[in-house]
């Protein structure tokens, strides 16, 4: 094989490989401006399953609840994150490799593995003390877990790319620890703390298992809501929830991939 | 051994431990007592260090990288703590005293500047730190844009600025604070040698005009001659000689120092009789004997004379290698059964070519005697 024949084939594998990854999301959004009630032909374009949407409660509510979990769980991981990773900053030059695993296990952990346990754990603590009753404060609370690590991880390979001398600088130009974190620290990491946001919203968005697992009668989110739809069949409603979710979950990720990409102005 | 040795030489009296509460009169700008620095459990930064600086001077610390220089100016900033030891700066015992509250700036190797902020807002940095008001903060920076020359790189961004532009803002960022005692850290070392030595000039200028005490770490001897009023040479955490650039190169305390500031004509002294040395070279008559073991001959003192000619402190040789560098040549010839370097200035006149017969001339009181 020729060197030009041998870089087309490389090309086609490319391109079949966004076919097989973009494809069935172009169906299901194609499918949703459907004017047709089957999905076995499109006959026209029509917004009528986007305004049945919003005449759909149980849909709106599941959508004020995937929102409220996903901002409401990104604000606390990343404060936790953001220490956390500033910790492991800090104390880079120690020996912490149990402690990082133990950080970083959320992130190979099996969703379903998770998911479980934290509903065995609720459940218990439920029952001992009366709090935490299945409902979006688990759902949170488990969501939060597993942002963490990485918000740490963000917000740390920012703090180790940063020249130390800036922090010695920091301090040798009179800023007191405060002061320090207030003017050097917090606007030094900002684009980062902003793309870790953006990639925490998806992926409490994105989640089905481990929410499903600790949710309360009250508090289905946009994806067990469709889990649930589902069985009685893909509805074109269903294509205009999942393509709605497609384009919020698409800005949040590319919001996050310009952040992290952004020097500091 | 030479008066310049020590710091401590220049009559002062140790200060009393009540020094060390009130500012003493006429103050040093920096004294240090005994300092002791170590990492982890074998590594000893600084062995015992006592040093006085003088309010405006120009003091320079060099020395190979691991003598403990950069650990000594760290202590300094207020970035390192020293183990043991004392530090006053102007009069002040600073020794347990945060960097952010110590009158001392620093000018970072890398110029730590902060990538979130302009030009001006780095340079008003350490201003808003200290909570002066706007208007004065502006003010200052003002000025020292305009003493810097910085013209219309104060509106850019850091990531729009050169080696030699960073460079000028890190120094302004720090003299806008207008500092007791700046230190800079190596602060050239980055730059290429024709803005080096322009920026050492400019450098030394702002010093002699603003009449601060500027502590300067460096390992490049010639950089350390040109800039300093006095040098500290450090070696394995100690101070091996203080005094002025040609005190530290004519008259070197030891080997290590006379090594690190360049020369290489070190020959054991095999026997003495009077004022009469012998080396491998032969004997020679030395103004000033003193009692090291080690002769130390300056190869720019050497006179080269053509063919065999007799007379005192003369010695025959041969040309080994002659090195043509235009406005002076350097050779190495062979005297007896060792070498010896030596450096003739181009006057014009004819300059002996390899495999030559010539008689060195060494002049009896350009020789120094020195410990091993």
């Amino acid at each position: 094989m020729n060197k030009r024949s041998f870089r087309r084939a490389l090309a086609g594998i490319w391109w079949l490989t966004l076919l097989f990854l973009y494809l069935p999301l172009a169906v299901v959004a194609l499918f949703s401006f459907n004017a047709a009630n089957s999905a076995a032909s499109f006959t026209g374009f029509s917004l009528r399953w986007y305004q049945r949407l919003l005449g759909n409660e149980e849909i709106l509510s599941a959508f004020a609840n995937s929102m409220i979990l996903a901002i409401v769980s990104s604000v606390v991981a990343l404060a936790i994150g953001c220490l956390i990773g500033y910790g492991m900053y800090r104390h880079r030059h120690r020996k912490l490799g149990w402690l990082i695993v133990l950080i970083y296990l959320p992130i190979v952990l099996p969703d379903i593995v998770f998911g479980i346990s934290e509903m065995a754990f609720f459940v218990q603590i439920h029952r001992l003390t009366g709090f935490l009753q299945p409902g979006l404060p688990t759902m949170i609370i488990a969501h939060v877990t597993f942002q963490i690590p990485f918000v740490a991880l963000i917000v740390y390979s920012r703090f180790v790319g940063l020249d130390p001398a800036l922090f010695e600088a920091a301090k040798d130009l009179y800023a007191s620890p405060v002061k320090r974190a207030v003017h050097f620290m917090l606007p030094t990491i900002k684009p980062a703390l902003i793309s870790a946001f953006f990639l925490s919203f998806t992926l409490s968005v994105d989640d089905f298992v481990i929410s499903f697992f600790t949710a309360g009668p009250e508090s289905a989110t946009l994806p067990i809501y469709i889990w649930g739809a589902i069985k009685k069949g893909v509805s074109p409603e269903i294509n205009a929830v999942a393509t709605l979710m497609l384009g919020a979950v698409a800005i949040a990720a590319i919001a996050s991939l310009l952040f992290s990409r952004r020097r500091p102005a | 051994m030479s008066d310049s040795m020590t710091a401590d030489a220049s009559g002062k009296t140790p200060p009393t431990s009540a020094a060390r509460v009130a500012p003493t009169r006429e103050a040093s700008a920096i004294e240090l007592q005994g300092l002791h620095k170590r990492f982890g459990r074998d590594t000893v930064a600084l062995a015992g260090v006592d040093l006085d600086i003088e309010p405006g001077e120009f003091f320079t610390l060099l020395g190979p990288s691991g003598c403990g220089k950069t650990t000594l100016l760290r202590i300094l900033a207020g970035l390192e703590e020293a183990d043991e030891g004392r530090l006053q700066i102007g009069g002040r015992d600073v020794t347990d005293v945060p960097p952010h509250r110590r009158s001392v700036n620093t000018v970072f190797q890398s110029y730590a500047l902060f990538p979130h902020l302009s030009v001006r807002d780095n340079l008003a940095f350490g201003l808003k730190m200290q909570g002066l008001a706007a208007a004065e903060c502006d003010a200052r920076v003002a000025k020292i844009a305009e003493f810097i020359q910085l013209g219309d790189l104060i509106d850019r961004r850091v990531d729009q600025l050169s080696g030699g532009q960073r460079q000028r803002i890190a120094l302004a960022r720090a003299l806008v604070c207008e500092p007791d005692v700046l230190l800079l850290d190596e602060p050239l070392s980055a730059l290429d040698a024709g803005l080096r030595s322009q920026l050492q000039v400019e450098l030394l200028r702002v010093q002699k005009r603003l009449g601060m005490t500027f502590v300067f770490v460096t390992h490049d001897q010639q950089e350390a001659m040109v800039m300093s009023d006095r040098i500290a040479v450090l070696n394995g955490g100690l101070i091996q000689q203080v005094g002025p650039p040609r005190d530290v190169y004519e008259r070197p305390v030891n080997a290590f120092v006379a090594r690190f500031m360049g020369h290489d004509n070190l020959y054991p002294i095999t026997a003495r009789d009077g004022d009469r040395v012998t080396t491998s070279l032969g004997q020679l008559r030395v103004e000033q004997a003193g009692d090291g073991e080690l002769l130390l001959i300056r190869p720019e003192t050497l006179d080269l004379l053509p063919g065999d000619v007799e007379g005192p402190n003369h010695l025959p040789a041969r040309v080994v290698e002659c090195l043509y560098r235009g406005s002076h040549a350097e050779y190495r010839l062979a005297v007896a059964d060792t070498t010896l370097q030596a450096t003739v200035n181009n006057r014009g006149r004819h300059l002996p070519e390899v495999d030559e017969r010539v008689t060195v001339v060494v002049a009896s009181d350009d020789l120094v005697t020195l410990a091993e």
